[in-house]
């Protein structure tokens, strides 16, 4: 039976914890309020440039003529994975999320024979594929200095994915983050980022034959590391919406367990008190019954 | 009346501009270009410089662009643009800034493009003159 002393030193220890983590959630809501309008306002752009890609991509098809960016990554033996992941952690699962869908494409991967290559953004991804994949690493980003994520963040990545694309060090890359859902649920999901296919389904009915100034595979040359760009930038702010939601879930269930803990605790101590009081009352009656 | 058309500057963090337009002054890749309405549909890649836009009154409205797509299809001309400033706002040292980074590009040994860069730095003196 711990003494008065020690219940009450724990309930003091757990009630800061709870201070802390109420703090974090308050935080992360904050933050995620403002990830969320930024994700909002970077959302037009994104979309009018995937419009004019698959415009582009699908008017270029009808002339023929093969771009280096286009095609539909089949039979491909070098694989690029591009696993985003935050700079911190105290966020829930956010982290190892990502790095389980990620480990479990480069088990897929592996068994088929292809070489893997991996790319890290954000420190935590790192951390944890480290253990396991450390020969396969080829770069990594950090972004604990960006206290908000930019387009030109966005475009130094996408240029050094692109240039090595272009080196040949790879063929097919994929990104890994986190899709904001909701503030409670993140999914953990991937795509494709080079080589950019064409979907079918995207030239619709509105078949309109664009004037292209200059020729379409210069337009493409000059627009799809735009678009990697946007992709990326997108992909970031997902993330770090995701990361805050996380985070804030997270804190809350921590409060939540504080304050169950304290609440016992307190129990545990209003009894022990009693029983001191108890024995007591009883000494002194049994002294005075003595006499 | 004239004709109008939308009009809906882009850029990735932000939308600059959004409203019915009856012209717009493109700085295009390979020369300037007058979109009116009713043009035929185009995507054309926009050189670091002005564009100019009219409401119908007057006056124009002028914004310098580090460089973009426009596309013209069906009376809707959306413009994204890498940076977009309005024209009021200009500082020289802004662009005088772009062209010193385009110039430490320029330097670095490994760049490919040489060609492109130089272009551009052209692009950006030509749009320092006119601020």
């Amino acid at each position: 039976m711990p003494s008065l002393k020690d219940l009450k030193i724990r309930i003091d220890s757990v009630k800061s914890t709870r201070k802390i983590t109420k703090a974090m959630q308050m935080v992360a809501a904050a933050k995620l309020r403002k990830a969320q309008e930024s994700a909002e306002r970077g959302r037009p752009y994104a979309e009018k440039m995937r419009d004019i890609v698959s415009n582009l991509a699908s008017s270029v098809k009808n002339v023929a003529g093969d771009n280096k960016f286009l095609g539909d990554g089949n039979d491909c033996n070098k694989f690029l994975l591009i696993v985003a992941t935050a700079e911190r952690g105290l966020c829930g699962g956010f982290n190892s999320s990502i790095v389980k869908l990620a480990k479990s494409r480069i088990a897929e991967l592996k068994s088929q024979n292809k070489e893997v290559k991996i790319l890290t953004i954000g420190k935590k991804g790192r951390e944890q594929l480290n253990r396991e994949f450390e020969s396969l690493f080829i770069s990594h980003v950090d972004l604990s200095n960006e206290r908000n994520i930019t387009i030109d963040t966005a475009r130094k990545i996408s240029m050094d994915i692109i240039s090595r694309f272009e080196n040949g060090e790879y063929e097919v890359a994929e990104i890994f983050y986190n899709k904001f859902a909701s503030v409670i649920s993140q999914i953990p999901s991937s795509y494709k980022l080079l080589p950019v296919s064409i979907n079918e389904k995207e030239s619709d009915a509105s078949n309109v034959s664009f004037n292209f100034e200059p020729d379409e595979d210069e337009i493409l040359n000059e627009i799809i590391p735009k678009s990697i760009a946007t992709s990326i930038f997108s992909v970031l702010q997902e993330n770090a919406a995701s990361e805050q939601g996380s985070r804030m879930a997270a804190m809350d269930n921590a409060t939540r367990n504080a304050g169950e803990m304290i609440d016992k605790l307190t129990i545990d101590f209003n009894r022990s008190r009693q029983a001191a009081i108890t024995n007591e009352l009883i000494e002194i009656i049994s002294g005075a019954e003595a006499l | 009346m004239t004709n109008k058309f939308e009009l809906s500057i882009i850029s990735a963090e932000s939308k600059v501009f959004e409203g019915k337009v009856e012209n717009i002054l493109v700085p295009g890749m390979v020369g300037d270009f007058l979109v009116l309405s009713n043009h035929a549909p185009c995507i054309s890649s926009i050189r670091p410089g002005f564009l100019e836009f009219s409401e119908g009154t007057s006056d124009k409205q002028r914004y310098f662009v580090s460089g973009g797509i426009i596309e013209v299809n069906n009376n809707m001309v959306s413009v994204l643009v890498d940076s977009a400033v309005s024209g009021d706002k200009v500082v020289k040292e802004d662009i005088s800034n772009l062209i010193s980074e385009v110039d430490d590009r320029l330097s670095s040994e490994d760049t490919v493009n040489k060609d492109d860069l130089g272009l551009r730095k052209n692009d950006l003196e030509e749009a320092l003159k006119q601020a």
